[in-house]
């Protein structure tokens, strides 16, 4: 049996490379990739314990995540493909049409 | 011995493609890196016994989230899109910043997990789960179903060329 911990830091690797490419990219679909990166990393998490614990709640969690995710996914990229007809670009700097 | 190995394989490919996603420069190559990186993680979800999940991890997420991410590239035609170079103070901040949080939340995972598991296989088949899910969660169930159906009427608004019915005409050639 593999140790829980173990599970624990590799989620830990996969949230930080999430994190940084969030921070770091500027292309709006490869920010949200990323953010679909921590969203699995945070799923590893809920299995480990859930397993750690004996409890079905963290496979039903991981259930109710994987259902907004796909939520998420569909209206952000509708709000990309939105963005793009308006402005002809996915960057992120360019839509600054609520900045103070 | 041989879970060992699975583990550490799948765990340096689901690491690897995932830097593969916010290094490359090209958006398609990335987001099949991330289904690479997400078939690694249901080989994950298998040693951790939850096989249902593993199959809704390649169904739901490698299958329909990610031909998503692909239909909206491929629609907008990013991939010969150059993207311009980031700042160099972000680039340091962002840098050093999620290195110094992944370093600190490692080294406390090291630190304080210290868990025994429980003996016994854990059991997790779908049959659990379906009953789980339609007795104690069955008010959270109805209210992802409702939140999935706004996202489709918000996804369609939002796509549409502004918010404006296609014309008859068009319409009708498209036929």
């Amino acid at each position: 049996m593999i140790p829980t911990s173990w599970f624990l830091v590799l989620s830990a690797i996969l949230f930080t490379i999430g994190v940084c490419g969030f921070l770091t990219r500027r292309n709006g679909i490869t920010m949200f990739m990323c953010v679909e990166l921590m969203v699995n990393a945070v799923n590893l998490t809920f299995l480990a314990y859930a397993r750690q614990f004996h409890q079905l709640h963290g496979l039903i969690f991981v259930f109710f995540v994987m259902a907004i995710a796909a939520a998420e996914a569909a209206v952000g990229l509708a709000i990309f493909i939105s963005l793009f007809h308006h402005r002809e670009t996915i960057d992120v700097d360019e839509a600054n049409l609520m900045r103070w | 011995m041989i879970e060992l190995l699975i583990f550490f394989f799948f765990a340096a490919v689901a690491v690897i493609f995932a830097l593969v996603v916010i290094l490359h420069r090209n958006t398609v190559v990335g987001a099949l890196s991330l289904v690479a990186s997400f078939f690694a993680l249901a080989v994950m979800y298998v040693l951790l016994d939850a096989p249902f999940l593993a199959a809704l991890q390649v169904i739901v997420y490698a299958g329909a989230i990610m031909v998503l991410f692909l239909f909206v590239i491929m629609l907008l035609n990013l991939q010969h899109v150059s993207e311009p170079a980031t700042r160099p103070i972000q680039q340091f901040l962002g840098y050093s910043g999620s290195a110094f949080f992944g370093i600190a939340l490692v080294y406390y995972i090291v630190k304080y997990t210290v868990l025994q598991l429980p003996p016994g296989p854990f059991l997790s088949d779908a049959r659990l789960i379906g009953v789980a899910l339609f007795e104690a969660y069955i008010f959270p169930f109805e209210m992802v179903s409702i939140l999935l159906l706004a996202a489709i009427v918000g996804a369609l608004l939002l796509s549409g060329r502004g918010g404006q019915a296609p014309s008859p005409v068009r319409t009708e050639v498209a036929r």
